[in-house]
């Protein structure tokens, strides 16, 4: 049980950086980056522990894991640029 | 043909059962796949939404940054006490997690209280679907699909976690039962890390 409360720990210790990122004055890549990266480091720490999928077969763990982050990044790379297009194209005008 | 049909299950290494897992948890994981690909979808609309705005709102002077990360917290700490309820049941103490599932539904109907206050605070400012008084017309949008999803996700969860309480108090729900209300409940824990990162605070 002791593992759980730890993990709780350092959700929120991610959580109380992840705040404080927010209102520093942090250049703007910088900040998109290390938000992302804790963002996904969260995820990953719940999936592990709470949700226990590193006690999970390793063919289930890809099928959900993979599943889920190429699926989600293919969704959005398919459509960043479009709007990236028209956002520039707009604005010329 | 045997040999054949031999060989396959030996590379899978899984016989019958090649997640080695049970149904209920096999299907408990397709269903947390799609409703995760749902989201993903809503995120990576918003995303869209966001790089083609011209004036989105700057979210710290829209939202409470303290009272969101309030709303994390009571979330957080009631995924820590539904790891501890699935604990106790694989350690063959089912009576032993019913407190853990109830202050879970707790932290869950809390957090859905909060959310209800921060919904009739932004309603009150002039957010709505199609406007509001920050910026771009499709924030209030974003705002009401995603945590509106979100929220009924969470109000799901009690209902599953008040069902499973009921159960473990009459001595008929079982391990499993159990441990499936978890992996959902960690789910809506899941996804409001990515709406709390990406809506919130990015």
């Amino acid at each position: 049980m002791r593992i759980y409360w730890i993990t709780w720990a350092v959700l929120l210790a991610f959580t109380v950086v992840m705040l404080w990122a927010d209102g520093a004055a942090i250049p703007r890549a910088a900040f998109l980056v290390f938000m992302i990266a804790a963002m996904l480091t969260k995820a990953s720490i719940i999936a592990g522990n709470f949700m226990h999928l590193r006690s999970e077969r390793a063919g289930l763990v890809a099928t959900v894991v993979i599943g889920l982050l190429v699926t989600g990044l293919v969704l959005y790379v398919l459509i960043a640029p479009d709007a990236a297009r028209i956002h520039t194209m707009v604005g010329a005008q | 043909m045997a040999h054949a049909a031999g060989q396959t299950i030996d590379r899978w290494n899984g016989g019958v059962c090649p997640f080695d897992a049970g149904w209920r948890k096999v299907m408990m994981w397709w269903f947390i796949v799609t409703d995760g690909l749902l989201f993903a979808g809503f995120l990576a609309s918003y995303g869209y939404a966001r790089i083609l705005a011209f004036h989105w709102p700057n979210q710290s002077s829209v939202f409470s940054l303290p009272y969101i990360a309030a709303m994390t917290f009571v979330l957080i700490t009631s995924s820590a006490t539904m790891a501890s309820a699935v604990d106790a049941t694989r350690r063959s103490r089912l009576r032993a997690s019913l407190p853990f599932v109830l202050l879970t539904a707790a932290g869950g109907a809390i957090f859905l209280g909060m959310q209800a206050f921060e919904w009739r605070h932004l309603i009150e400012a002039g957010a709505r679907l199609n406007t509001n008084p920050w910026g771009d017309a499709s924030f209030g949008a974003y705002f009401f699909l995603l945590t509106g999803f979100h929220g009924l996700h969470v109000l799901t969860g009690v209902t599953v976690l008040a069902t499973t309480a009921v159960r473990l108090a009459k001595g008929l729900s079982t391990a499993e039962g159990v441990e499936m209300a978890g992996l959902y409940w960690h789910f809506v824990d899941l996804v409001w890390v990515f709406i709390f990162t990406l809506f919130y605070l990015v």
